[in-house]
């Protein structure tokens, strides 16, 4: 296996049962001119600069480790765990 | 849910510090029951592969052939990787008997048998929302339309917590005093782990790795076989990755896909990728008085966690955490109340266990893991002394002449070696 995985692919093998409204909910406002280290910090590479170079946030894929709450200098994030029996499912762990 | 909807004590999180906790009370005779937000016990845990023993030997009759122990760790390997090459140190007991690997996911389902069979219950897809206070007496918890009364709560809710700073309980934990933990598990085959790594079936490996893949960052990696898996992995400051925009995604990547790693986990398959904090503050952030009118915290919410430089202790210490909230609370309980100066029992019992004698020992160990340099220039000083004292030319080289030039080549002074050695010394 001297293959590098994208992200993507290694969470389409971690279990997930997704919830229809998002955990996080990130304040786009606040993250005018931050530095955002959200984006280098998540492990599921789930913040994103667009084309406009906004910040861009996509929950799906989450793995609920609470880093970018932590992280955040803004006080952007709004981080709550998905409602129970939703979200991340490790069967290893 | 069971109909019932008042306990005695109400732990919140199924990981190892909350069923212990939950066992610990239901043995007791206590009513109680532990929720889980996941759909099953152990569906949110991760961690990094080895559990220490001792806790179990001294608390749990008979759990050696009960647990789902994959291998009992017989190696203990360090690597240094560097782009040269790599330094590596091995130590092989003569018999794997004082931690083993296991998977969280199986492990906590089996502790939470053990709950169940004392008569606790288990809820599993139950979120907790918050904590009911009255009075300054917590009270029992809101899970969504759910209000569930208990004279005791076990804050057992792992090292994002959420709770406990909603209820000023703690503080948020600095970006120093927390790491990132990601693994990938890969199923290699009982055969090929047994092969390629010299074992026998029931015998395992765990491996610290520095160096290279890692670049410099404050942390480590880590290797561990399993029977039919081996999980890689590292643990590293969340400061690294905000400040040095190094991409977390691409971290256990780095490091699997190193020479040293590639030909061990050839023709594995990748199963599972994982991700979770890790509290790491050590004694200086651990939680000073983890106990309250009505509640407790335990396990990784506390900072209940060693890491000694070598190894990181977790597990052992929220199952004893856990098993010492349920003595507070029972003690508590058969004096008829729950106040903080009834339940500050808990506070002596982990002040005089290994827990805070552990962390206490290891006070100043966080702080100097958590400054890179030692991360920077000494894999490279200790492979290149190395490389220099197997140095293949005509002319051979004393040791301390090798170390001489690999300051040189490396930019580091005797002297701050020597003061980085004093430091070494006071702090692992």
């Amino acid at each position: 296996m001297s293959e590098r995985f994208s992200v993507e692919k290694r969470l389409s093998l971690t279990n997930f049962k997704l919830y229809d409204k998002p955990h996080i909910i990130v304040d786009y406002e606040k993250c005018e001119g931050c530095s955002r280290p959200c984006i280098s910090s998540c492990p599921a590479g789930l913040y994103s600069i667009d084309e406009r170079g906004k910040l861009r946030f996509n929950y799906e894929g989450c793995l609920e480790c609470g880093t970018c709450r932590l992280v955040c200098p803004r006080n952007a994030v709004k981080w709550e765990y998905p409602p129970g029996g939703f979200g991340v499912w490790y069967k290893f762990g | 849910m069971t109909e019932q909807e008042r306990f005695d004590a109400i732990v919140v999180g199924a990981g190892p510090s909350g069923l212990s906790a939950g066992y610990f009370l239901a043995k007791k005779g206590l009513n109680v029951a532990v929720l889980e937000r996941g759909t099953e016990v152990g569906s949110k845990n991760v961690f990094g592969g080895r559990i220490y023993a001792h806790v179990f030997d001294k608390n749990f009759q008979g759990w050696r052939n009960e647990a789902p122990v994959e291998r009992w760790v017989k190696k203990e390997k360090m690597a240094l990787l560097c782009k040269s090459g790599s330094v590596s140190f091995e130590f092989e007991r003569e018999k794997g008997q004082g931690s083993f690997t296991a998977f969280l996911n199986p492990f906590l389902n089996w502790l939470s048998s053990l709950v169940e069979s004392e008569g606790g219950t288990v809820a599993t897809g139950v979120k907790v929302d918050s904590i009911n206070f009255e009075n300054g007496y917590a009270r029992g918890v809101t899970a969504g339309p759910d209000k569930l009364e208990a004279d005791y709560v076990v804050i057992a809710e792992g090292a994002n917590t959420l709770l406990s700073e909603k209820h000023g309980i703690k503080r948020a934990p600095g970006l120093d005093e927390t790491s990132l933990g990601i693994k990938e598990v890969i199923k290699l085959g009982k055969d090929t782990i047994n092969k390629r790594l010299s074992l026998e079936d029931d015998e395992g490996v765990a491996q610290f790795i520095l160096g290279e893949p890692l670049q410099g960052l404050s942390g480590g990696g880590f290797f561990y076989t399993m029977k039919e898996y081996v999980t890689v992995g590292a643990v590293v400051r969340l400061s690294e990755f905000a400040r040095k925009r190094y991409n977390a995604k691409d971290l256990v990547e780095d490091l699997r896909l190193s020479p040293y790693l590639t030909k061990v986990l050839e023709g594995g398959t990748l199963v599972e990728y994982s991700a979770h904090l890790v509290p790491e503050s050590g004694f200086k952030g651990v939680l000073k008085k983890p106990y309250g009118n009505g509640f407790l915290v335990a396990g990784d919410a506390a900072g209940f966690l060693l890491n000694t430089g070598f190894t990181i202790r977790g597990v052992d210490m929220a199952v004893e955490s856990g098993r010492l909230a349920a003595e507070a609370i029972a003690k508590a309980h058969s004096e008829g109340g729950n106040s903080e100066e009834l339940l500050s029992s808990y506070g002596k019992l982990l002040d005089e266990s290994f827990i805070m004698k552990n962390l206490r020992k290891f006070s100043r160990t966080a702080d100097f893991l958590s400054d890179n340099k030692i991360y920077k220039n000494y894999v490279n000083l200790a492979c290149s002394t190395v490389k220099g004292v197997f140095d293949e030319g005509e002319e051979a080289k004393r040791a301390f002449e090798s170390f001489r030039k690999a300051l040189n080549i490396q930019g580091i002074s005797f002297l701050t070696v020597l003061k980085d050695a004093w430091e070494a010394y006071r702090s692992i």
